[in-house]
């Protein structure tokens, strides 16, 4: 499923590290094949783990640890809300109670036009601005429900640059 | 030398020490769940946080390294706040089904969670539930009330060598898994139940038998190879409800390989002869022990009378025990029998004289582990010898470089420099590198070769293993004798794996054709164990078809004899030519001693009675002499069978030549294969490897043959194959490519029923597609 410039890539990532330590090329191979693919599923993060010779699960353990990697096709705009203790203590579950009513998803689910893929990740280190979110290269942060009304109006109207 | 202090008490430790090892020395207990001494350190349970003076926070004690002038408290106010803190965590998730869960009784977390929680919890929210998985028929699964520890995960990467479970998902969501779903393959993956700490991984087929407290513990042995593996033998009332490990740092540390712990489940398979069994009018039925050793007695005396002792063929199985052995031999011997013969997995005895007075390994297994070089000589100790295979990879681990010559390339668990010859000349192989060794230039395209000879020479006493597949080579005698050259080229030391649970014990004690107890030579010629020539065998604990390289001989020479007594465990794949059938108790059911690949001897007790009317092999065998009126074997209890064998064999070196000098060996031109025809390549595998094995149902694997890519594109065949072989049914297979197969050969594996059904490796076979997916 990689391209030849995936694997290129790849290989460089691999070069930056001991002959014997290809485990630690994993976090950039997956990105390089989830930037590719979209999303990575399951034959991709098996072939991921054969181009750096390491098993499969050692993979799958990774791709499963970090939110950022996407074990199922998401929306254009995945929306990150921090769920850890000082977004948690300043009301981050009601942003996710609106956000869910809002876009009529759980969490860990995608819109049926694919536009919004909704998550609950860990902390996202912003903690003197929580509750935050994340969305794509963005933070967006102390949220309320009416600023994020506001949000998804702007991203339903085609943009994207929501600071 | 760090000077430090725990619980008030004084210790000088060496540097590195941690802080757990240092209390153990001191006989102070510390609660653990993630800590294992074979593992590496994860220090991610926190169960073993003591309290350091001038520390501010709690300190793990496997994971800290002594350093001087340490004062550590174990039962201090602060430690065991945090001991319960942690159990409390520990406990938020774990349900509380003890009364339901196998490990009940026997479980670190339930024992410790009664000595160091607080019995009260602030805990009230719900707890999360994991869903369980299915990783195949032997280790049960019961997520939820897994605590993380990974000693699995740890075990699998760093003693069984292959990854095969791992830490999927984060946070509340983090749970044991196999990738996808698989189930674990590893033929060491019975341990992992044994690590698990709470009862998430539990033995499947030991799943609601019986509670750990009600089950008597017999010390024993495994049968199954000649590491000789301690075992705990765990029964209720007349059944064998599990094996376990029992620890031996010198033999299996605390292992155990899944052979030898699940194989048990034969025991109570549905073909185990439970009476003795007399042929009336074509059909076995039952009798009474008096008229079948009588029978017994009759049928051979008659065949003694009409061909003379000669015509007997006596074969016996390299998994009885020595006073099985000793006893057998001597029986036949004194009736005149000479055809005496436990190796039905060779069909080249041209080498006899030259082989050694018993397989040895020719140093401790321990010492396994400091090799440097090592060459496997067509050995797969991996399926064959498997807790010898982890003190080879432990070897390699520390830095040894391990090679191995064989007909096709085995997959071990540790870095191996393969080498299988692409035409499938093994044997000129090693001729090659005895040359290469003595000095003459390597080819362009030896460069293998040539850098196997450079380290040979490079190490100073490299070390060569003999493995099975050298014993069932067809020209054994040539191979033997070109690994023979290849050590004395090469300086080498040369060692044994025996190729079975007491092959060592089988040479030592005469069950072979040309050598008596000691070793001492009988003269004369030898014909094949399955010649025409013999008119009446007896079977003890083999089963001719399963058990032989030679299966069509073994029909042949079967169909044509007068009469055959069988006495063994079980009816199943009994020949018809089966006269009279005398039930055996299994090891698991009589006393006994084995030798192992070490020359170590070790001898094992019954654990449970004898099935039906089965019988302890001694017995039978002294009664059945009086019977036979050879006299001078009425020994009346175990003992004295052994005095009596170690009489005859006295002491036996630990270090043994491995090859007298070979005989003169006249070459073989192999026969031409027919055109079209694949050459049969095979070996058993470890779950078909000997009767007991066989009837595990929890250790069945599918039949898998092995043909090169390019054979199996050239003929356009897909996953499953038709094997044809004139006069034979159609066995159809399913089919993996594997490039290191030779071209023009199928690798078949053996003691299985498709095995069987094509006659065994004796010649050549067609191949096409399968119509069906169906299987014979």
């Amino acid at each position: 499923m990689l391209s030849d410039q995936a694997l290129a890539a790849i290989a460089a990532e691999r070069r930056k590290y001991p002959a014997d330590q290809a485990r630690s090329a994993l976090l950039a191979a997956l990105r390089i094949a989830q930037e590719e693919h979209g999303w990575l599923p399951t034959e991709l993060i098996e072939e991921v783990a054969q181009v750096l010779e390491i098993p499969s699960i050692q993979a799958f353990e990774v791709a499963t640890f970090y939110t950022m990697y996407d074990l199922k096709p998401v929306g254009k705009h995945k929306l990150c809300v921090c769920g850890s203790v000082s977004c948690f203590l300043n009301g981050s579950d009601d942003i996710l109670a609106h956000l869910q009513k809002r876009l009529g998803i759980g969490i860990g689910e995608t819109t049926a036009d694919g536009l919004f893929t909704l998550q609950e990740v860990e902390c996202l280190g912003a903690c003197k601005d929580a509750p935050v979110l994340h969305l794509g290269d963005q933070y967006l942060e102390r949220l309320t429900p009416e600023g994020i009304d506001a949000l998804i109006e702007q991203l339903r109207g085609g943009s994207s640059d929501v600071r | 030398m760090p000077h430090i202090e725990i619980d008030g008490r004084e210790l000088d430790v060496a540097a590195g020490t941690t802080i757990l090892e240092a209390a153990r020395q001191l006989g102070i207990y510390i609660p653990v769940f993630c800590y294992h001494p074979k593992l590496s350190i994860a220090a991610n349970c926190r169960m073993c946080l003591v309290d350091v003076e001038k520390q501010w926070k709690p300190l793990p004690a496997c994971a800290t390294p002594c350093a001087d002038g340490m004062k550590i408290q174990t039962r201090s106010a602060k430690a065991k706040a945090a001991q319960q803190g942690v159990l409390e965590f520990l406990l938020i998730n774990h349900p509380l089904d003890c009364p339901v869960c196998d490990q009940g009784g026997e479980c670190p977390l339930q024992d410790i969670t009664m000595g160091y929680a607080n019995p009260h919890s602030f805990y009230q929210e719900e707890k999360r539930v994991v869903a369980d998985k299915d990783i195949g028929p032997l280790i049960a699964t019961e997520m939820t009330r897994c605590i993380q520890c990974t000693r699995c995960v740890r075990f699998g990467q760093e003693i069984a060598g292959v990854m095969e479970l791992g830490v999927v998902g984060r946070g509340e969501k983090e749970a044991i898994s196999t990738y996808v779903s698989k189930a674990v393959s590893s033929e060491l993956s019975g341990n992992m139940i044994d690590l698990c700490p709470v009862g998430a991984l539990t033995s499947k087929p030991f799943r609601y038998k019986a509670r750990s407290w009600e089950l008597k513990h017999t010390p024993s042995l495994c049968p199954h190879c000649s590491t000789g593996c301690n075992t705990d033998v765990q029964s209720l009332g007349k059944d064998v409800l599990r094996v376990l490990p029992r620890a031996n740092e010198s033999v299996n540390e605390e292992w155990i390989c899944d052979k030898g712990r699940f194989a048990y489940a034969g025991l109570s398979a549905e073909d185990r002869g439970l009476t003795p069994l007399l042929r009336v009018n074509g059909r076995l039925q039952a009798a009474s022990w008096g008229e079948a050793l009588q029978a017994a007695a009759g049928g051979l005396e008659s065949v003694v009378r009409k061909h003379g002792p000669e015509a007997i063929a006596a074969l016996i199985s390299p998994e009885s025990s020595n006073e099985e052995l000793f006893l057998f031999q001597a029986l036949f011997r004194a009736l005149g029998v000479t055809h005496i013969e436990h190796r039905l997995r060779q069909t080249d005895f041209r080498a006899d004289a030259a082989m050694p007075l018993y397989p040895a390994l020719n140093m401790s297994l321990e010492d396994l582990e400091r090799e440097r070089t090592i060459l496997l000589c067509h050995a797969f100790p991996r399926e064959q010898q498997p807790l010898t295979n982890h003190r080879l990879r432990k070897a390699a681990l520390a830095g040894a470089t391990i090679y191995a010559i064989d007909t096709v390339l085995r997959p071990f668990n540790f870095p191996v420099q393969g080498l299988c010859p692409e035409t499938g000349d093994d044997l000129g192989t090693y001729r090659r590198l005895e040359e290469l060794l003595q000095g003459a230039t390597a080819r362009a395209e030896e460069g293998a070769l040539a850098r196997l000879a450079t380290a040979l020479r490079e190490t100073e006493d490299p070390l060569l293993l003999i493995g099975n597949d050298a014993l069932q080579h067809p020209q054994a005698a040539e191979l033997l004798r070109a690994i023979q050259g290849v050590a004395t080229a090469a300086g080498a030391r040369l060692g044994w794996l025996a190729n079975a649970g007491n092959a060592a014990g089988a040479w030592l004690l005469g069950c072979v054709p040309h050598r008596r107890p000691g070793g001492e030579t009988v003269p004369g010629q030898r014909t094949p164990s399955w010649s025409t020539a013999h008119k009446a065998f007896v079977l003890y604990g083999v089963e001719p078809e399963y058990d032989s390289l030679a299966v069509e001989a073994a029909q042949q020479a079967l169909q044509e004899a007068e009469f055959v007594l069988a006495l063994g465990h079980f009816t199943g794949n009994l020949p018809e030519q089966v006269q009279v059938f005398l039930p055996l108790a299994s090891w698991a059911e009589s006393a006994g001693s084995f030798i192992n690949n070490e020359g170590r001897l070790q001898s094992y007790r019954a654990a449970v009675k004898p099935a039906g009317e089965a019988r302890p092999g001694w017995k039978v065998l002294r009664v059945l002499a009086d019977h036979l009126g050879v006299a001078g074997l009425a020994f009346n209890d175990l003992d004295e069978v052994q005095s009596a064998w170690q009489g005859a064999l006295g002491d036996f070196p630990l270090d043994v030549p491995a090859f007298a000098a070979f005989p003169e060996l006249a070459p073989e031109a192999a026969a031409p294969l027919p055109e079209g025809h694949l050459r049969l390549l095979g070996d058993w595998t470890i779950y078909t490897a000997d009767p007991l094995v066989r009837r595990a149902a929890p250790l069945r694997r599918p039949a898998v043959c092995r043909m090169h890519p390019q054979d199996l594109q050239a003929r356009g065949l897909g996953s499953v194959i038709e094997l044809r072989r004139a006069g034979r049914p159609v066995v159809t297979l399913p089919v993996q490519a594997d490039a290191s197969v030779p071209r023009g050969c199928l690798w078949l594996p053996l003691g299985t029923a498709e095995s069987v059904a094509l006659g065994g490796l004796q010649s050549s076979c067609t191949v096409g597609r399968a119509s069906s997916r169906q299987a014979i």
